[in-house]
């Protein structure tokens, strides 16, 4: 019983989901519309167990004084005020002078960005351990690699007028071969983990049979 | 000795603290910064038909622009939405404006109103914003088949049949130009998927430099009329709206963030190009004999 | 329970008045968007009258209309559009009509606006107002609460050719509600005859496109089972090692020895996401060989459903392996729905818990780096698995193991080595070999100037 319900749940609303694609009438897209609405408004309802769930897992630590408690401190109080700051206002919160744009525009966005920019240090220090030409294929990943960076800048064009076209070329034949590939293959396996789930060969998330 | 010490020290290059690079990386863009220069560069055929497509635009049409990107990819794509907000208001376009990304109003709100400003345009009769919808792929559905009923209302509470510039628009079919800014998921690609094979729509983009890779077979398919991709993008399209061909009542901003933005990577790809450089010098100057 | 539940709404459904009379009574019409409909005579095609003759409007719409009206020398009527043609669509819900109409060859309006009525004598309801000149087509949604107000058989349309300057005469008189709009127009403006449209249900789409796809679905159904059948029967079914699968076990174990946990990553976006789904399910054995080896196992989440469901498939995982004691809830734990401060909080939790192993599978964008670098420093396995085509080369760049597309499909069933799910990948390489087919037979054909196989895909594709 523990699996069978779940399983009949899924393989009934998995169907009838699955319909929408070939019935395009208007009565059976109320029914789905429906299911959908029913997914949006656990979804938000979640967001409440979210909650929860973060005060669950760091109050107690602070609480406690364990081992970088602060960080969880601080994380708290940011939820807190962000979460008051955020029912002040009303509509006009996005104006200036108003506290929830305030924490908008001098938190959120410098640690945002922040964040964000993270990516070209990592990039780089990604990049000076991977590309090494070890073998044949590294080589080729190597080189292409290294004609679409300078290429991409106008100092690539500085160099050579063809390299932009060099680069376009690359970008536009092989890369984008390669990801249709990539493209099609994972839209087949989608479609048999959805079909597995569907027909109840797939039990793994129940715990198996 | 000397060879030994350079032998030991290429060793060392290839595992050195990536702090190193860290602080390389950074003088590496601080220094365009500081120092600006400027260097030539073409427009690609991508960009120069995103750029068309606005140009063919009749006067007074109305356009839609999803703006859907927040803090962080803020320095690649602002420069795009600020050129072609110049772009469609200097030909008296208007435009009906919306974004899925939470994060997006208090940043793309403010552009838009400044640049209007700057114009002299109105908001309601020449502009307005409607602000963010949650539903990722549902909600560009839902605009897609309605958008009165998505958007009951702009992003100040006014109800969108009080907003002369929205009047009349029912489905996203009916603007003649869907412009795109759009810094990953959700964004070109749902459009694409969700609503433009659907609606037969007219589409141009602009994305960052990691997902526009993903767009070009779109744009190979005619399902994107242009694309531009990345800081280079951003930079293209303002050589089009500001130095190649701009119009006579243009006002100039200040700066032109995409084309100094895009000098700044220069030295940054220069570095990271070297470094590899470097990396495989040493890594084949110090590999044992007889290992691959 | 909830099955049933579901099945008898179904069926309620589908049984009520509604659904068995899509031609609805008059009076549920009656009320069907009023706030645009307004009492207006039918301007025909031709009608050169200026003045607002034939006008029902209340009376200070009466006065806005006269207002503007001494200003309208200057606005030249223009000819209405011809050939006014209103049909369904194919394979449609029944809600859309489909409008064309041809503009006057020599005299070009400034706009064009369509209005719909429920009778040829209206009242007309504005559909929308300002369709720019090069627009010829318009698709109207006929009901926007089809199962409360019902769908009528028959809609009438109008097309009116605006003249330069009548829009901003309207807004001069300071005209903003859609009805008042449309009064003033269809008394300034020439207009088509009234043209009927039907709108019709069709219950199958029967186009070639959507047969195809329902063909592939069920072939991918019909493979899974008679492979599934034949893997029950004991034929052996062989699978290609894949060594990214084959390190999360090591991975587990690695942790084991060292005597840290494993850190699962299930992507970051929303629980229907396939690729989340695929993740899940991954996380069911992943936990299940995690408890077995005794270890701990932490599951950050950006999206508080996906930590829901994680939650519970973390504690069915210990429960299978014989070790419900070992489940703690507070290791399933959601970070932040937004993208970054989910990242940094992850990040936080690779350099303070230090795990031995990193596992990132799902849907990732911008933080895959950020989060393979960060595990690279704490010197952990990482193995990572992803469709998601742009973070790719991030994740081979900074990951021991990387698994590509369709991969972190098939990791679920190689990893739980159960015969009828490892023989069910079979399916989809069948398919796989269909579309590998269908390439070169329409890349060929297509050469050869034969386009049937590209028209056939393009009719699946809409």
């Amino acid at each position: 019983m523990r699996t069978t319900i779940p399983l009949v749940i899924t393989f009934v609303v998995g169907l009838i989901m699955l319909g929408e694609a070939f019935i395009p009438h208007w009565m059976y897209r109320i029914v789905t519309e429906n299911i959908l609405e029913w997914g949006v408004i656990l979804a938000a309802a979640a967001f409440v167990l979210g909650l929860i769930n973060l005060i669950q897992v760091n109050l107690p630590k602070v609480l406690a004084r364990e081992p970088e408690w602060g960080y969880k401190l601080v994380m708290l109080v940011a939820l807190v005020a962000t979460l008051v700051v955020g029912f002040m206002g009303g509509g006009d919160r996005l104006s200036n002078g108003q506290a929830y744009k305030w924490v908008f525009d001098f938190v959120f966005v410098p640690l945002n960005a922040t964040m964000f920019a993270l990516l070209a240090f990592y990039i780089a220090s990604a990049a000076f351990r991977a590309f090494r030409a070890r073998n044949m294929e590294a080589t080729v990943l190597l080189v292409a690699a290294v004609v679409v960076m300078i290429g991409r800048v106008p100092i690539g064009e500085q160099i050579s007028e063809r390299l932009p076209q060099i680069v376009n070329w690359l970008m536009e034949v092989p890369n984008t071969a390669a990801r249709r590939a990539i493209f099609i293959g994972a839209a087949l396996g989608a479609v048999a983990t959805g079909l597995r789930i569907i027909l109840g060969i797939e039990r793994s998330h129940l715990g198996g049979d | 000795m000397l060879l030994l010490s350079a032998f030991e020290w290429l060793v060392r290059f290839q595992h050195m603290d990536r702090r190193w690079i860290f602080l390389g990386m950074a003088i590496a863009i601080a220094i365009p910064m500081l120092f600006p220069f400027t260097s030539e560069f073409s427009v690609d055929r991508s960009v120069k038909d995103a750029w068309q497509a606005v140009e063919d635009l009749p006067e007074g049409a109305t356009v839609y622009i999803s703006a859907d990107f927040d803090p962080g990819s803020r320095p690649e794509l602002e420069p795009y939405y600020r050129a072609v907000l110049h772009q469609l208001f200097t030909k008296d376009v208007k435009i009906v404006s919306a974004t899925l990304w939470p994060a997006a109003p208090p940043l793309v709100f403010p552009i838009m109103e400044e640049i209007a400003e700057v114009y002299g345009k109105e908001y309601g009769t020449d502009y307005c914003f409607l602000g963010f919808k949650d539903g990722k792929e549902l909600a560009i559905k839902s605009i897609g088949e309605n958008l009165p009923k998505t958007y009951p209302v702009d992003f100040q509470g006014t109800p969108i049949g009080d907003l002369p510039v929205a009047r009349g628009f029912k489905q996203l079919k009916d603007f003649p130009l869907i412009v795109l800014v759009s810094a990953g998921f959700p964004g070109i690609k749902e459009y694409v998927l969700q609503v433009q094979g659907q609606y037969e729509l007219k589409m141009v983009g602009a994305a960052t430099a990691v997902s526009g890779p993903d767009y070009i077979p779109y744009y190979k398919a005619h399902q994107l009329a242009g694309i531009s991709s990345g800081m280079p993008g951003s930079a293209q399209y303002e050589k089009l709206v500001f130095l190649e061909h701009p119009r006579e009542n243009l006002v100039h901003p200040e700066r032109l963030l995409g084309i100094e933005g895009v000098n700044v990577l220069n030295l940054g790809h220069v570095f990271i190009v070297l470094l590899i450089f470097l990396g495989n010098v040493a890594f084949f100057t110090t590999r044992p004999k007889g290992v691959e | 329970m909830t099955a049933r539940w579901l099945t008898l709404l179904f069926l309620l459904a589908l049984a009520s008045p509604a659904f068995a009379d899509s031609a609805p009574s008059d009076a549920a019409n009656s009320d069907d968007d009023d706030s645009s409909v307004i009492g207006v005579g039918n301007d025909s095609a031709g009608d050169d009258d200026d003045s607002a003759a034939g006008l029902e409007a209340p009376p200070g719409l009466m006065e806005a209309a006269a207002v503007a009206e001494g200003s309208m020398a200057d606005v030249v009527k223009v000819p209405a559009p011809t050939e006014l043609t209103v049909t369904a669509p194919k394979h449609n819900s029944g809600l859309n009509l489909d409008l064309s109409w041809t503009p006057h060859p020599d005299v070009e309006a400034a706009r064009f606006t369509v209005a719909r009525a429920e009778s040829p004598d209206g009242p007309w309801e504005m559909r929308v107002e300002d369709l720019t000149p090069d627009i010829t087509t318009y698709t109207d949604k006929v009901a926007e609460d089809p199962l409360n107000k019902g769908v009528r058989d028959q809609y009438y349309y109008r097309v009116l050719a605006l003249p330069r300057g009548l829009r901003a005469q309207a807004d001069e008189a300071n005209l903003t509600k859609p009805a008042d709009r449309f009064a003033f127009l269809d008394a300034h403006a020439n207009s088509t005859p009234a043209i009927a449209g039907e709108p019709k249900g069709v219950w199958l789409n029967t186009s070639v496109g959507f047969l195809l796809m329902a063909l592939i679905v069920l072939t991918v159904g019909g493979l899974m089972f008679w492979f599934t059948d034949r893997a029950r029967k004991g034929k052996e079914v062989f699978i290609r090692r894949i060594p990214g699968i084959d390190a999360i076990e090591e991975g587990i174990g690695r942790a084991t020895e060292m005597g840290k946990p494993v850190l699962y990553v299930p992507g970051i976006d929303e629980l229907q996401d396939i690729q989340t789904i695929a993740s899940v399910l991954i996380l069911g054995e992943v936990s299940k060989k995690v408890a077995e080896y005794q270890s701990d196992i932490i599951v950050t989440c950006c999206i508080p459903l996906v930590r829901e469901v994680a939650d519970e498939v973390v504690k069915a995982g210990y429960y299978q392996a014989g070790y419900p004691d070992a489940y703690r809830s507070t290791n399933t734990r959601f970070i932040s729905s937004e993208q970054f401060a989910f990242c940094a909080g992850t990040n936080g939790i690779i350099l303070r818990e230090k795990p031995a192993t990193n596992i990132y599978l799902g849907r990732f964008f911008a933080e895959s780096l950020i989060l393979a670098e960060t595990g690279f420093v704490n010197k952990s396995i990482q193995i990572a698995g992803t469709a998601e085509a742009t973070q790719l080369p991030f994740f081979i760049a900074a990951c021991d193991y990387t698994l590509i597309g369709e991969e972190l499909f098939a990791v679920s069933a190689y990893l739980s080595g159960d015969p009828r799910l490892v023989s069910s990948l079979k399916a989809s390489d069948w398919i796989k070999v269909f579309c590998v087919a269908s390439i070169i037979v329409g890349t060929l054909a297509g050469s050869f100037g034969m386009d049937f196989v590209v028209q056939l895909f393009t009719a699946a594709g809409h």
